[in-house]
């Protein structure tokens, strides 16, 4: 087998051929981390020592022991046995001017897919799952392929993704699943998912989202998609039926409906837009996305009974009525707002910004035809020029589009180039079909006449650490002729959806302890491998998982956020995946507009910060009341109560003992207060506050309320009891009373 | 209704069943091996009762984050103050509080926690207490991100295991007799020393990850070590080994939300004796399953009893027999003479480097010696090697001398650690009453005339009844451990039992003689 090119860091001058196990004895405690993870076996516990034994030739060097041992006491020497990656064509193939032809090409033959597959380890606790923000069972479905099973392949990938033909394309896979991979984090090639996965998803057929007989084509759906889903209750009588209305149609939107449509849900998607697809359809160009990939979501979901209505816009205010006529609503309106840059001329015709841009490019290529604005030049006889500000992956698909149109494009941006957040693959892309991509460097002023544009002005940058803001230097101005100029900086969330957000966005960064099945995984333990840029894999993947957990929580009743419009902008696959998770959420509460009944128990979830037990068991006798009533009841210590356990709840009871001196400033436990300060939003939860005390509850309660109230969150009960309680049958007036009117708020919400 | 772990948290459980969270269906870990974990930790696992975490306010104590900071803040704030006044107190040693405490109170009561409890001095050092505070950057916060390099210590010297301890032990102990800083000498030597503790454990724990300076070069690491096997501490374990063994994430290791990974490289979970748990309670506090108890076991449990014996201690228990007994020998006039013609043809003073590394290592040679000479007479030379024994450290490598010469040199630590203690009671005995006028001495009260600077708790000669009856203890613990030592260890693997039985309790017997006749020469002596 031969050795990726690839540096990596542990070669010697000689390496030997086969790698070496070293375990050091001293440190090795035989808790078997690491073989219970090796994807080959080599691993093997010595019960005599009761430390662990490797065995050399069973070892590949994939090094995830070493990544996975907590006292780093496993040392592999020598080669990543990695085998070589199947060569994938990503250039363009054929006449530039006026091409819609894929850039970047598939694997071209099922050989090569057989010897693709082959080179998975298959791990045992797959890190590559961790890298997908959509968490694809990845070994799962390259063993299909590796079988020959492509239909087996594309059902594993359709349980988690509804866009395996879109992802495979469109993702930046080096960043997530393939850098996430074994291979890449020993510091070689990864398995070559992303083409595994187009591979799979371009020959199998796409299996209908409903059981054969349920769909029902487009417009008359609802009785037959009815009557064949509800497996999991989601459909129980006509009546029954939960309804959800999902603002936008693109990715985010499009993980939504499918996965309620398929549990058997009434969708309802608004489009303000006359094509389904949003930033499918318009944001990527057909040289990444062709369109009938692109189209094909849609026409699989209104076949099975989407209620798709284009040309629909719903305004922030609308969406409150939207509740009133739908059991639940998922926002997924994306991050429509281009971002423009504040220079003087910014005003003349001519300026325009990306969305516009590429909404006429990609209408003028599917006709054949070009842009007028771009057509005006060739009277002079040289070539249109197109001048994008901004170098990032917008800019990129602005420029090569601008180019397949037959013009000149240049792309600046005053950034420097090691910052930038663009992919280089994408760079490499433009720069051979001749986009003349400038970094470190800005426009300060656009000139034109007759108030057209026709020059720019433009002077060099220096950015001196990623992150921060480049200054803009004094040095030598260029002036460059331009017949277009195209803003593609970014996009943001308008303003008004945000509001849903309370006002920011949730962050795709996290900080703290990270998830110990995560950190056991050993995914955090080779933070920038090189095959992902030196990229930190691990950190990238905790953060995108942080915002698919926070998709689960509705940000306003029965109000769900996910995709741009709740992270800004991101990417498809993880707007997707934030899609499913919130209808997965909505699918599990079950929530129904006011007049119609919730078909599942109230679920109410008690965390406890308890420190002697006297706490814990005042919070017992009131969870015992409230099971007594009929609702689903889980008692947790608050240090384990997270986004994931909040919804999963109906209504929560914060029940705490009291932390101060004596009766002086006597609040909540100060492990209480840190946990409210860091409480998602709660979206008018019914929460009940209970605290015990031993001379006096001080300002407990009015604090919690207020930390309470300001994460949306609904008081509905308060109480405190003292730990040398008068009498017993005061307290159990006083819980039955919590109880009561806790569970009347939950009933009351669902009505 | 009970409290319940979350059950996406509760290890074992992959939740293959969570709708909300796919990751688990693609994870299909090896189960890990079990077999044979029943019998192998059947004799050193401590019994149920003795888990002193079992009620609730010794939980609550070893929950709370702040314990460890209050066992080592007062030793921190009077090892400052030895410096201190060290450096510009009163230079009469019995007068100086520096000297005072160090030398006739805290080196003995490190020996008698060394004895009774195990690593209870670690759990409570200043010295590491004071890096790892600088390392973690907190004096008792769950942190993430630690100050220093964070290497790993070079596997070419941990795979010796506690042998560099007992290197820096013997290069202090040349210093210290060297400039005769316990003697005591200059208080100002005692703050150099303590500073030079200071300094070099600061640097270890800012170049190396975790407790590596403890683990691997702490002068005292070794003897505190394998000396406190005999103690009754058994040290942080698991209540339920097979839930260890069905966590995936090993929080005690790795570390978790409450608890920092275990700073001493040691696995509950695994942990066979005494020697490499710091107390430090962090594993408790990590577990997310409360599986981890505070245990007691019957002394000298962690010699017998561990099925893991380490060469690396057989040889530190030789090498410090080794030190010990120069530290008796060079009392004699025979030793006087030896010293002073090796100081002629040298030119360096008392303790010559020469005698004394000479008399350790050959103290250490006779032991391994006598052992190997029994071991080609008792030890049958057909054992067999196990299949993974090629790969193993120097820790664990086996061969017909260490069939003998490990199980005995565990079975010498009862009576070589009595030695060490017996040293250690002249000075207590005789000047521990001087540390109220050193007291006074601050406020110009004490003086060399007080009473209490003269008054010695025993004369002489009681000292060495004393003395001379702890090693007769010692020789007798020792003695009954190697009878067991040698049912459990040496009669399986030698065609000759009685034969076996008698040589190792010969070699105990030896040295407890010699120890025990060393202290009556040198009283004679003096």
């Amino acid at each position: 087998m031969s050795v990726i090119d690839l540096p990596i860091d542990r070669a010697s001058d000689a390496p030997p051929e086969h790698p070496s196990i070293q375990v050091l004895g001293d440190r090795c405690a035989g808790c078997q981390e690491c073989s219970i993870r090796c994807p080959t076996g080599a691993l093997t516990l010595d019960p005599t020592t009761w430390t662990v034994v490797g065995d050399d030739a069973a070892c590949v060097g994939c090094r995830q022991c070493e990544r996975t041992c907590p006292f780093s006491a496993v040392v592999i020497e020598g080669p990543v046995l990695a085998g070589a990656r199947v060569p994938v064509v990503h250039e363009h193939v054929g006449a530039l001017a006026g091409s819609r032809v894929e850039t970047r090409q598939g694997i071209a033959s099922w050989a090569d897919a057989l010897a693709e597959a082959a080179r998975c380890l298959d791990c045992p606790d797959p890190t590559c799952v961790r890298g997908c923000p959509a968490h694809n069972d990845i070994p799962g479905f390259v063993r299909a392929v590796a079988e020959g099973d492509l239909d087996t392949a594309h059902a594993v990938l359709r349980r988690t993704t509804f866009l395996p033909d879109v992802c495979a394309r469109v993702c930046d896979q080096a960043v997530q699943c393939e850098g996430a991979c074994t291979w890449s984090l020993a510091g070689s090639a990864p398995v070559a998912i992303g083409a595994l996965e187009r591979f799979v998803a371009d020959n199998a057929p796409v299996p209908p989202l409903l059981p054969a007989g349920a769909s029902a084509g487009a417009g008359d759906y609802a009785a037959e998609a009815h009557d064949a889903a509800g497996s999991n209750g989601a459909d129980r009588g006509a009546d029954d039926r939960l309804e959800v209305a999902v603002v936008g149609s693109g990715p985010a939107g499009i993980g939504a409906a499918s996965a309620l449509v398929a549990a058997g849900a009434k969708v309802t998607v608004f489009e303000r837009d006359s094509e389904p697809g949003g930033l499918l359809r318009w944001g990527i160009p057909d040289f990444t996305l062709p369109d009938a990939v692109a189209r094909r979501p849609w026409e699989t979901l209104v076949e099975a009974g989407v209620d798709l209505r284009l040309a629909h816009e719903v305004s922030a205010d609308d969406l409150d009525l939207l509740t009133f006529d739908f059991d639940a609503v998922v926002v997924a309106a994306g991050a429509s707002v281009p971002l423009r840059l504040p220079v003087p001329g910014g005003d003349l015709e001519g300026v325009w910004d990306a969305t516009r841009f590429l909404t006429g490019a990609h209408a003028a290529l599917a006709q054949g035809t070009s842009l007028e604005v771009l057509s005006r030049p060739a009277t002079t006889g040289r070539a249109a020029r197109v001048l994008v500000l901004g170098a990032g992956n917008t800019a990129m698909d602005v420029a090569r589009s601008a180019r397949r149109l037959g013009a000149e494009a240049i792309c600046v941006d005053w950034m420097d180039r090691a910052y930038a957040p663009v992919r280089p693959d994408e760079l490499d892309e433009a720069a051979d079909e001749g986009v003349d991509v400038r970094f470190a460097t800005t426009v300060v002023r656009l000139e034109g006449e007759d108030g057209r544009v026709t020059a720019a002005r433009m002077v060099p940058t220096r950015q001196r650490k990623a992150g921060t803001t480049p200054e803009v230097l004094d040095g030598p101005e260029t002036v460059e002729t331009v017949d277009l100029v195209v803003m593609a900086m970014g996009y943001r969330v308008p303003p008004e959806l945000l509001e849903l957000d309370g006002g920011t966005l949730v962050p795709r960064r996290v900080d703290g302890f990270p998830d110990r099945r995560w950190l056991g995984s050993g995914i955090f333990a080779n933070p920038a491998p090189p095959f992902a840029r030196h990229q930190p894999v691990g950190a990238l993947a905790r953060g995108r998982e942080h915002a698919r957990r926070e998709a689960a929580l509705p940000r306003r009743e029965r109000t769900w956020v996910a995709g741009d419009a709740l992270v800004g902008p991101a990417t498809v696959v993880e707007a997707m995946a934030q899609g499913k998770r919130a209808a997965e959420s909505i699918l599990d509460h079950q929530p129904r507009r006011p007049g119609r009944a919730r078909p599942v128990a109230g679920r109410v979830l008690v965390a406890v910060e308890s420190r002697t037990g006297t706490t814990a068991a005042r919070a017992e006798a009131l969870s015992g009341a409230l099971a007594g009533a009929g609702a689903d009841v889980r008692v947790l210590p608050l240090a384990s109560v997270s986004t994931t356990e909040l919804a999963w709840a109906d209504a929560l009871v914060v029940a705490t003992w009291v932390e101060g001196l004596v009766v002086a400033k006597v609040g909540p436990a100060r492990a209480t207060r840190a946990w409210l300060d860091r409480l998602p939003p709660l979206a008018g939860m019914p929460v009940a506050l209970l605290c015990t005390y031993a001379v006096s509850p001080g300002r407990t309660l009015p604090l919690m309320r207020v930390s309470v109230e300001r994460h949306g969150g609904r008081v509905v009960a308060a109480e405190a009891l003292g730990r040398r309680s008068p009498s017993a049958a005061a307290d159990g007036n006083a819980t039955k009373a919590m109880a009561g009117a806790l569970l009347e708020a939950v009933a009351g919400r669902a009505e | 209704m009970t409290i319940t772990a979350p059950p996406d948290l509760s290890p074992g459980s992959d939740r293959p069943s969570d709708p909300f969270d796919p990751v688990p269906v693609a994870v299909h870990l090896r189960p890990p091996r079990r077999a044979g974990a029943e019998e192998r930790f059947a004799a050193t696992d401590p019994r149920k009762g003795w888990d002193l975490a079992a009620h609730p306010r010794v939980a609550r104590v070893l929950r709370n984050r702040k314990l460890q900071f209050f066992l080592i803040l007062p030793n921190q704030l009077v090892f400052w103050l030895v410096i201190m006044l060290g450096l510009l107190g009163t230079v009469v040693p019995g007068l100086n509080f520096g000297t005072a405490i160090t030398w006739y109170i805290w080196f003995c009561l490190v020996f008698v926690m060394m004895v009774v409890v195990g690593r209870a001095w670690c759990a409570m050092c200043p010295f590491g207490g004071f890096a790892e505070w600088i390392q973690r950057r907190t004096f008792w916060q769950r942190t993430q991100k630690t100050l220093g390099l964070g290497r790993k210590f070079p596997e070419p010297l941990a795979r010796y295991g506690l042998l560099l301890s007992v290197g820096s032990f013997l290069l202090l102990t040349w210093i210290e007799e060297f400039f005769n800083i316990a003697g005591p000498g200059n208080p100002m030597d005692t703050s150099f020393m303590v500073l030079g503790i200071v300094t070099s454990a600061l640097i270890f724990f800012l170049a190396f990850e975790r407790r590596s300076f403890c683990r691997y070069v702490c002068p005292l690491s070794a003897l505190i070590g394998s000396v406190g096997a005999v103690g009754t501490a058994a040290g942080f374990r698991t209540r339920d080994r097979q839930v260890c063994l069905d966590c995936k994430t090993k929080d005690c290791m790795r570390g978790g939300e409450e608890g920092f990974g275990c700073p001493w490289y040691t696995w509950p979970g695994s942990a066979d004796s005494n020697l490499t748990c710091g107390l430090c309670t962090e594993c408790y506090k990590a577990c997310p399953s409360d599986n981890i108890g505070f245990y007691l076991q019957p002394p000298m449990t962690s010699v017998v009893a561990p099925s893991r014996r380490r060469a690396d201690v057989a040889w530190s228990v030789a090498l410090l027999w080794g030190l010990v007994f120069f530290q008796q020998f060079n009392a004699t006039n025979v030793y006087a003479s030896l010293d002073g013609w090796l100081t002629k043809y040298t030119g360096i003073a008392y303790p010559n480097p020469v005698d004394y590394l000479g008399i350790i290592v050959a103290m250490a040679a006779v032991f391994a010696g006598i052992a190997w000479v029994a071991s080609r007479a008792l030890v049958r030379d057909d054992l067999p090697t196990p299949m993974a024994a090629a790969k193993r450290s120097f820790i664990d490598k086996t061969s017909r001398f260490r069939a003998f010469f490990v199980p005995v040199a565990y079975g010498v630590i009862p009576v070589v650690g009595a030695d060490y203690f017996a040293r250690q009671l002249p000075k207590f005995f005789k000047h521990a009453a001087r540390i109220v006028p050193s007291v006074g001495a601050w406020f110009g009260l004490g003086s060399t005339h007080s009473s209490l600077y003269n008054t010695r708790i025993l004369s002489n000669p009681s000292i060495v009844t004393v003395q001379v009856a702890v090693i007769a203890l010692g020789t007798l613990a020792a003695a009954v451990a190697t009878w067991r030592i040698a049912s459990r260890d040496l009669v399986p693997v030698s065609d000759h039992p009685v034969a076996t039985r008698v040589t190792s309790l010969a070699i105990v017997a030896a040295v407890g003689l010699t120890a025990g006749i060393l202290y009556v020469l040198m009283h004679a002596a003096s």
